[in-house]
């Protein structure tokens, strides 16, 4: 194990779309700009790269000019590299296979994005049930696909692009089920933005055409198996029409995204809750990412769920606020503009989000055995008598269950944990809250715990051109 | 493309490409999709989120258990075992 130290300006953790925007924006206005992302490979969730190198679709070729324009600008990258620890002082401990990091910085700006969405049903645990992100990712970045007979279901636009990506690869779509009856609303709202019906009918057309079935106003409401998954039971919301799918080897489940927002509550900031941004995110000012927190900047899916191209231009407006917090000259003109489009991008991306929000029923598919936190194995049932015995909150039921304690520190289980919650109490999801996460933020080995507290040679991210050029010294 | 590799799978031997994950390359050969029992349920696991966020997807590497399958990158020589 190796540690390093890294110093710098401006730390950047996850290099999606709003991450690596806000990186270059910070970094050509002079900060020593170091981005910090968990894979092998930059890009997030949205411009992923193949791990061979291979470009594949116009996303891929996009994410690629983003990461090489961050290159040029000289932006340091920390790849395969985990925030564990996130300190208001400007600290943050990352771990990975490169090893550990201790990285001081003056300012952050969190672009660490979002994941997939998923409610609790009877059969949700069976290997072959996966979530419809972690599809597209294998698929994306390792050429695999999860099955050859594929069932995809939840809510939203996310179901067409993993579809469209699987079919590509050979897969069979067996049934696109969608929990929503909502196409009158949905075309109004695409209507508004006429500038993506090409993509969007471009996209409807191929999936429409290629799927086996289209099922809309339905759910899966069990996933059957012994060993992996082989069949679904579909039905209406309401329980009526049920049908069995047989046959498949694979169920892909989406129900929106999730913003990931450890690192913006280990450093302190407020949150709020909104189910159709993904539920609970941070607050941050749209025209510079700043959040409640001095210093602390946020940008894209983690400041509410709204999509790509506006994580894109919010990253450019934190890069660039966190630059100017420094003292930094900033380029002046582009800015009124990057807030404009932004905001236009934001009303398509959270009106979709509002079309295809969860839908409370959600929380009756899961019966009393029905694991709802996967790590500690909690069931339903042991949730529903803590409600019964007192708990109130997602942190009450946690201490009262150890739901949401396990390796995944409650991520999978916020969802169905807080409609599960919301049904039994009565409460809003607001006042249910969500859990404080504690360090280390992620599984960390105790030795590289040592290793980056003691890590002393001290490695400096490189002054950017840009920096010495024009920015005199004094003002750092 | 940096060729393949050879790693060895519950003490079988598997060629699979040098820049894949243990996840793909155990997918792609008909290994899982289960990869464990659950310590409580003793019900079967495998990948979940696909992202490294959920810690679904555990196997056992070079004799460290609990490593991530979708996270970890394969090398040559790894031996990985799926309990």
């Amino acid at each position: 194990m190796t540690a390093q130290r890294i110093e710098c300006d401006v730390a950047i953790v996850g290099a999606g779309p709003a991450g690596l925007s806000a990186a270059t924006a910070a970094s050509m206005s002079g900060a020593r700009t170091l981005i910090i992302d968990a894979y092998v490979e930059a890009g997030g969730q949205y411009w992923m790269q193949a791990s061979d190198g291979r470009l594949i679709g116009s996303q891929a070729a996009e994410g690629r000019e983003a990461i090489h324009r961050a290159e040029a600008s000289g932006v340091q990258f920390l790849k395969s590299a985990e925030v564990f620890a996130a300190y208001p002082d400007f600290q943050l401990f990352t771990n990975g296979r490169a090893g550990t990091a201790r990285i001081d910085c003056r300012t952050v700006v969190v672009a660490s994005g979002a994941h997939d969405r998923t409610t609790a049903f009877p059969g949700w645990t069976l290997p072959g049930v996966m979530t419809a992100g972690g599809g597209q990712r294998l698929a994306k970045t390792q050429g695999v696909v999860p099955g050859m007979r594929i069932v995809l279901s939840g809510s939203g636009i996310f179901l067409y692009a993993v579809a469209d990506t699987l079919l590509d690869k050979g897969a069979e779509i067996v049934a696109l089920i969608e929990m929503r009856r909502n196409e009158t609303v949905l075309a109004r709202h695409l209507a508004r933005f006429p500038e993506r019906w090409l993509e969007a009918a471009a996209l409807f057309g191929r999936v429409r055409r290629r799927v086996r079935r289209w099922l809309n106003g339905r759910v899966v409401v069990e996933a059957l198996g012994v060993e992996r998954v082989g069949a679904v039971r579909v039905a209406k919301l309401d329980g009526s029409g049920i049908e069995t799918i047989e046959g498949i080897d694979s169920l892909l489940t989406s129900y929106g995204f999730q913003p990931q927002i450890e690192v913006t509550s280990l450093l302190g900031c407020a949150h709020r809750f909104d189910d159709a941004l993904g539920g609970w995110h941070v607050e941050a000012d749209p025209a510079t990412g700043r959040t409640s927190v001095d210093g602390v900047f946020a940008a894209g899916e983690v400041t509410g769920v709204s999509g790509a191209r506006p994580a894109q231009l919010s990253g450019t407006l934190a890069g660039y606020a966190a630059a100017r917090a420094l003292g930094l000259a900033v380029p002046p003109e582009a800015t009124a503009s990057l807030v404009r489009q932004l905001a236009r991008a934001r009303a398509f991306g959270q009106g979709l989000g509002r079309i295809f929000a969860p839908l409370p029923e959600l929380s009756r598919l899961a019966r009393d055995d029905t694991v709802l936190c996967r790590c500690e194995e909690v069931t339903v049932g042991e949730v529903r008598a803590a409600v019964r015995e007192g708990a109130r909150s997602l942190y009450g039921s946690k201490i009262w269950t150890r739901a949401g304690m396990g390796r995944c520190q409650g991520r999978m289980c916020r969802m169905p944990m807080t409609m599960t919650l919301v049904a039994a109490t009565g409460r809003p999801a607001s006042e249910i809250g969500y859990n404080q996460p504690r360090v280390p933020a992620r599984p960390v080995p105790v030795d590289a715990v040592l290793d980056a507290l003691s890590a002393d040679a001290t490695s400096n991210c490189s002054t950017p051109a840009s920096n010495r050029l024009n920015v005199s010294p004094a003002k750092l | 493309m940096t060729g393949n590799v050879t790693i060895m799978v519950n003490g079988t031997r598997l060629r699979c490409a040098a820049t894949t994950t243990v996840a793909a390359a155990l997918l792609a050969n008909g290994h899982g999709p289960g990869l464990r029992k659950t310590e409580k349920l003793e019900t079967p696991r495998g990948l979940f989120c696909g992202m490294g966020l959920c810690y679904d997807c555990l196997v056992t590497i070079d004799g460290r258990p609990g490593q991530r399958a979708c996270m970890t990158p394969v090398s040559d020589g790894m031996r990985i075992e799926t309990p």
